[in-house]
């Protein structure tokens, strides 16, 4: 040990921000804080509110905030993990709008980046930098949603264009959206896994018709979408034909993994959280104190593993299997949290419409929150997928 | 900000790894359970001669100045092989506090650390019985407001039987001569409840570990229905809890010990945290684990129970769970506005 101690090159461990990161997080915090709307916008599932948030993208874009980690000339600025964790703490802290390209700038911007041809980034990056192009999903088919190799929906190569046939359901954000991006069966003797492709689809294509499936909220977040007979140019293909499988492998380890849904998130729900438990104290029972404390313990600790984790990855390695492990912690740390507001504000909990109450933001979060271990792979499915690819259980 | 180990720190823990794969197996532990001697003097030696023991003093004294990032995760490595000598406690409570201890006391001390490879215990009202009274050179003891050095032979004591039979404790019957001190005690007292709470985090994250390896394996092993009864889910879900769990209560080990190298002034809410994670991943390992295992996991032939037994005693001292909630309550509701996303660092 003592031979190892001085042959061993000190790269500290620093668990703090350094100069350039506390100037990087003042740059944030100024332009939101000139503008974040001072009202909040109308829901980001009705038509008007869809396009307010349109516009708010636009707002973030007129300052170089899209997507902070993008390179330069897709609309991005080049910075690294760390700095855009700083981005999101601040985001939230600020109370910024709802992403409603989070499919898009989150998702399919990191697949793009990954996969997409030097074309392909140039147009679609750019396109959602500016809230030109809002995405949706097109993952689960009315046969195919934990399973998900089930997929039937098909795309014929003809020429230089594929015909669609079929149906994708679930489909986040597909009732107002511009595209939509998923998994096609181009093979059409291919089974399972095999002869997928990942496919780009305008949503204003003949053919295309979308029906909107409210939500418990009433809603409609997520909507049905059926092809007819569309056309789309193979140029929308992206990767291989046939390696659609990997590829939106590696879009739902963006999902799971540390982009859709950053720390901050959760912890500007914990300090909410503790604030209504403060405020209401007097008619709480004392065991909610156990409870507030997991809400801070928990939301701190998902921080402190991401902040490890984009460490790691800045230091060259990357994220596998363990993100179904965050993705089961922040869903059932959601819902937690949500719950235990409610049991906080007792029976005015289902006031639903109060401006003046609390209650109606924490009611809609809570349903919300239902659906965090559902979406993004079933908590069920990640569960699977945590036994059998870092455990070594057999399938 | 790099949340990354440094390769010494890498380093460190995997020399202690492998020396603890070899000399501290199952069938070490209960061989010390059968003589009744859980102090192995051999393998307490060979982790002397690398220097583990001292590690973490100043190079002036004569360690290695070893970081407290490094000695969490060899503590985690001592707690994952189930290790009953008690080398985090002399690193972690003993060591670490040099720098606190008056000059008259961090003499005494030193001069045992300087006579070789001798160990000195610590009792605190935390973790009132001290663990291997009979194989130390001296006691440090805590009470309510003031501390003690004892050497052993001006001790009476008695031997208390534990449900892990590799912690040997003792009962202090009397005290003849002790050097006794308040100076400095509410620091003192503060940093060594810190470290307590962190040093059984560490520990029952190895321990964690230990039984998701042994469950993992086992259920591979196990057939039922005409194959393992690992390819069903209802035994998948639940050794998944557990791996969810303690991927999630290690950064919080990391950066208490972190916090405790930076001097940061939240450092004990930090240790509180990491506890606090810890003990609930150790406690749904030990759950699921004997679930998992089946009426094996109920025998005492099955090693599980080695690692159980450990983890059940290390949850309850330096402050059980329920403790260091009520302590992370307090600190949240006194300074909530410090609190919250922009305080984590």
């Amino acid at each position: 040990m003592h031979l190892l101690k001085k042959e061993m090159q000190i790269l500290k461990m620093k668990i703090n921000f350094t100069k350039d990161q506390d100037i990087f997080r003042q740059e944030v915090r100024s332009w939101l804080a000139d503008n974040v709307p001072k009202e909040s916008l109308l829901s980001l599932d009705t038509k008007e509110g869809f396009e307010q948030h349109r516009q708010w993208e636009k707002t973030l874009n007129s300052g170089n905030w899209s997507m902070v980690t993008w390179p330069k000339e897709y609309g991005g600025r080049g910075l690294d993990l760390i700095q855009w964790l700083i981005f999101e703490e601040e985001y939230y802290r600020a109370e910024a709008p709802t992403r409603v390209n989070q499919n898009g700038v989150f998702l399919l911007g990191p697949t793009l980046m990954e996969f997409g041809t030097h074309e392909q980034k140039s147009k679609f990056l750019n396109a959602m930098a500016t809230g030109d192009h809002i995405w949706s999903q097109g993952w689960s088919e009315p046969g195919a949603g934990s399973d998900m190799a089930a997929i039937r929906t098909t795309a014929v190569l003809e020429g230089d264009n594929y015909r669609i046939n079929g149906q994708k359901t679930w489909s986040s954000r597909a009732a107002y959206a511009d595209w939509t991006f998923g998994l096609f069966r181009t093979d059409l003797d291919s089974e399972r896994h095999r002869g997928l492709s990942f496919i780009l689809v305008p949503l204003d294509l003949p053919g295309v018709t979308v029906r909107p499936i409210p939500q418990l909220d009433g809603e409609p977040g997520f909507a049905e979408i059926y092809f007819d007979d569309v056309i789309v140019p193979v140029e929308n293909l992206l990767g291989g034909d046939g390696e659609g499988w990997k590829i939106a492998m590696a879009t739902a380890g963006f999902e799971r993994g540390l982009m859709l849904r950053s720390p901050a998130r959760f912890q500007q729900t914990a300090a909410k959280l503790l604030n209504l438990y403060i405020e209401n104290e007097e008619h709480c029972s004392p065991m909610m104190q156990s409870k507030i404390v997991e809400a801070w313990a928990q939301s701190e600790s998902y921080a402190l593993s991401i902040y490890h984790t984009a460490s790691k990855m800045l230091a060259g390695g990357s994220i596998g299997s363990e993100s179904s492990l965050g993705k089961i912690f922040w869903s059932e740390l959601d819902h937690m949290m949500h719950q235990t507001a409610l049991k906080i504000l007792g029976a005015s909990a289902e006031l639903s419409n109060s401006s003046e109450h609390d209650a109606a933001q924490w009611i809609k979060g809570f349903m919300f929150s239902y659906g965090g271990p559902i979406y993004a792979g079933t908590n069920e499915i990640q569960k699977n997928i945590i036994a059998e690819r870092l455990l070594g259980l057999p399938k | 900000m790099n949340f990354n180990f440094t390769e010494e720190q890498t380093q460190f823990k995997d020399v202690i790894k492998s020396l603890l794969a070899d000399e501290c197996t199952p069938s070490s532990i209960r061989d010390g359970w059968s003589a009744k001697k859980s102090f192995n003097q051999s393998r307490w030696n060979k982790i002397s001669e690398l220097g583990v023991l001292s590690s973490n003093l100043s190079e002036e004294d004569g360690g290695l100045g070893m970081d407290q990032v490094a000695l969490a995760l060899m503590v985690e490595e001592m707690g994952y092989a189930g290790l009953p000598e008690p080398v985090a406690e002399q690193t972690f409570l003993v060591n670490d506090l040099m720098p606190l201890f008056p000059e008259g006391l961090k003499d005494e001390i030193k001069s045992i650390h300087e006579s070789g490879n001798q160990y000195i215990a610590l009792a605190h009202p935390l973790s009132p019985n001290p663990l291997f009274l009979g194989h130390a050179a001296a006691l440090l003891l805590f009470d309510e407001s003031t501390y003690q050095f004892i050497l052993k032979d001006d001790l009476n004591f008695k031997p208390l039987a534990s449900n892990d039979p590799s912690r040997e404790l003792s009962a202090i019957d009397s005290i003849k001569k002790s050097i006794s001190s308040s100076e400095n005690f509410e620091t003192l007292n503060s940093a060594v409840t810190a470290r307590g709470s962190l040093m059984t985090a560490a520990l029952l994250i190895g321990l964690a570990q230990k039984m998701l390896d042994l469950s993992s394996a086992y259920v591979l092993d196990r057939n039922q229905f005409g194959k393992p009864i690992g390819s069903f889910q209802a035994i998948k879900h639940m050794l998944a809890d557990i791996a969810v769990e303690i991927e999630f209560a290690k950064p919080t080990v990391y950066r208490a010990a972190h916090s405790l190298l930076d001097k940061n002034p939240k450092s004990n809410l930090h240790c509180s945290h990491a506890k606090y994670m810890s003990a609930r991943a150790a406690e749904l390992a030990c759950k699921n684990s004997i679930q998992a295992h089946g009426a094996m996991g109920y025998t005492w032939e099955m090693d599980l129970h080695i690692y159980m037994r450990k983890a059940w005693s290390l949850m309850a001292c330096w402050g059980n769970e329920d403790k260091q909630q009520d302590i992370i309550y307090k600190t949240l509701t006194t300074s909530k506005d410090e609190l919250g996303v922009l305080y984590t660092f």
